[in-house]
């Protein structure tokens, strides 16, 4: 793949700009020019919020979203916000907890159950890195070791072994699915 | 070798302004501008700089020209509601020719309006927006790398000319993240202005000098210096004289026009044979670029004009790259400001506004969909 786009969209808080830098990184690490860009309320939990990934091996000359391969919506909030951008060759993760009217259409549609895996673990604050996880084994966007090694190294101590927890169960959740 | 990493515009803007040379920061946050402050405090203190977030807007800016005063290389950053703060101190750094840069990264308005959304309504206020007739100069980077290399000719230019630079960025491009090799886009040079280093006796704080830059006294120097915002001589001192008082005014305007060569920056791309030519800046430009691909692929000979410097306007380049063009299309994330200026250089051309003032981005669709009714 020399071109996609990748759209992480749910509510704010739930840590979706922060997935979307992890993978970002990965990206990068594996020689790809990334473009971030990010939308969301001016309040601090709560609101529409995304972030989306223009990837190239090139120079994109747009760097905004024009076309979706990959969505991810980790809430109800998020279900129809990206609708006009979906096309027959997209893939689309929801949660399926949270996410219980999910866009209807000519792409491929998954289910999963991100927030209550992450809850699971502890903390449903971990749902992003559950979904980063199993979004990028199941497109296979980067290698997973590339992406694992970058939330290793990303994340604060305190919080290494959940987030890695989290990486661990999203991979299997995907591979479950498939 | 490259150093290639994952860079914010805005946080691009404080690293482009470190490799200028800048060792001082004050400043207020406000959405979408703060990351270059929350930057500026990480990385100024490692070069043993100043950060200083101050009470308000105004301190700030305020605070920037005294540091200037003193012989620092300083920068501020805001957005609308505190960029039109700005405005007062602003003029009084275009008046006593104090070098300094603000970034402004807008977001919808007027007033509080939309804080994290992104918009190009400041187009004309930063041109105009302080009182009177004065020099400024306003730079519209469309990309992160540009934010970094655009801050560091903000940086060359405000030293070199004394007029304060206005780094004019849409919260997209102040928000995006794009992959960069920050070893490219180290400068190679550092650019400072030039300090007084003559006689002490009978020094003039703003003399005529061929350049129509006048040496800069440093304090601590030795040199006598009267700093005003009224109308001053060349030794610095009031004068309501009209003809003294003119010319003084008129050199501060004129230098622009005498150093237009460094000043001027822009970026045309497929104009030569161009039926349409789409004239924009920042990240409506982006989407420019990507709707003369688009056209292109349709058979449409579209071509891009982009400024780099905004203001002031490059007439002479605008009006070589649509020479051959029926149409121009200028869109902008307000209701019509850049496009009032097109109008005004190409009149006997067809001339349409693309404005969108809703919070989100031109698309290039929305461009390709306007040239299409426009050459209808």
């Amino acid at each position: 793949m020399d071109n996609f786009e990748v759209r992480f969209s749910g509510s704010g808080g739930q840590g979706l700009i922060l997935s979307a830098k992890f993978l970002s990184a990965a990206l990068m690490a594996e020689g790809y020019n990334v473009a971030q860009s990010q939308s969301y309320e001016p309040v601090s939990r709560g609101g529409l919020s995304r972030s989306d990934l223009v990837v190239s091996k090139g120079q994109a000359a747009f760097p905004l979203s024009r076309g979706l391969d990959y969505l991810l919506i980790l809430h109800g909030a998020a279900a129809h916000a990206s609708d006009g951008l979906l096309s027959k060759n997209s893939l689309v993760l929801v949660d399926s907890e949270l996410v219980p009217e999910p866009p209807k259409g000519d792409f491929t549609l998954i289910s999963l159950p991100f927030t209550d895996t992450a809850r699971k673990l502890g903390n449903k604050r971990v749902a992003n890195i559950v979904a980063l996880s199993a979004l990028v084994a199941r497109a296979g966007l980067c290698p997973m070791a590339v992406l694992e090694n970058v939330v290793r190294t990303k994340t604060p101590p305190k919080f290494a072994n959940l987030n890695m927890e989290a990486f661990e169960a999203g991979q299997a959740l995907a591979l479950q699915d498939a | 070798m490259a150093k290639r990493i994952n860079l914010q515009g805005n946080q691009a803007c404080a690293l482009g302004a470190i490799a200028a040379g800048c060792t001082f920061y004050a400043g207020y946050p406000i959405t979408p501008s703060s990351e270059v402050a929350e930057a500026m405090a990480r990385e100024l203190p490692k070069i043993g700089g100043t950060f200083i977030q101050m009470e308000d807007e105004i301190a700030s800016m305020g605070a920037a020209i005294g540091a200037s005063m003193g012989g620092l290389k300083v920068m501020t950053a805001t957005s609308g509601p505190g960029f039109s703060l700005k405005q007062e101190n602003l003029g009084y750094a275009s008046g006593a020719e104090i070098p300094c840069v603000i970034i402004n990264v807008m977001r919808g308005g007027p007033s509080t309006g939309m804080p994290t959304r992104p918009a190009q309504g400041d187009i004309m206020q930063a041109r105009w927006g302080t009182h009177g007739d004065h020099a400024i100069i306003v730079l519209t980077p469309a990309s992160v790398a540009e934010c970094y290399s655009e801050t560091v000719r903000a940086f060359e230019l405000t030293e070199r000319l004394r007029v304060p630079v206005v780094v004019l960025i849409d919260e997209v491009i102040g928000h995006l993240v794009e992959t960069v090799d920050l070893d490219a886009l180290k400068p190679s040079r550092l650019v400072t202005r030039k300090f007084a280093d003559g006689p002490a006796e009978g020094f003039e704080p703003y003399a005529v000098t061929d350049d129509m830059v006048p040496p800069f006294p440093r304090p601590g120097d030795g040199y006598r210096s009267h700093t005003t915002g009224l109308t001053h001589l060349p030794s610095g001192f009031p004068t309501q004289n009209p003809s003294k008082a003119e010319a003084a005014l008129v050199r501060t305007t004129d230098k622009l026009d005498l150093h237009a060569d460094l000043i001027e920056a822009v970026e045309v791309a497929e104009c030569d044979d161009a039926d349409v030519v789409i004239a924009s800046v920042g990240i409506s430009a982006r989407a420019g670029q990507a709707a003369v691909a688009d056209l292109r692929s349709k058979g449409v000979k579209a071509g891009l004009f982009r400024p780099k410097t905004l203001w002031p306007f490059p007439e002479a380049a605008l009006k070589a790259a649509t020479k051959g063009a029926k149409a121009v299309v200028v869109p902008e994330m307000n209701q019509g400001q850049m496009v009032l200026e097109v109008e005004r250089l190409l009149k006997n051309k067809s001339v349409h506004g693309l404005g969108k003032i809703d919070g989100e981005a031109i698309t290039p669709a929305e461009i390709v969909t306007r040239v299409t009714e426009v050459l209808a």
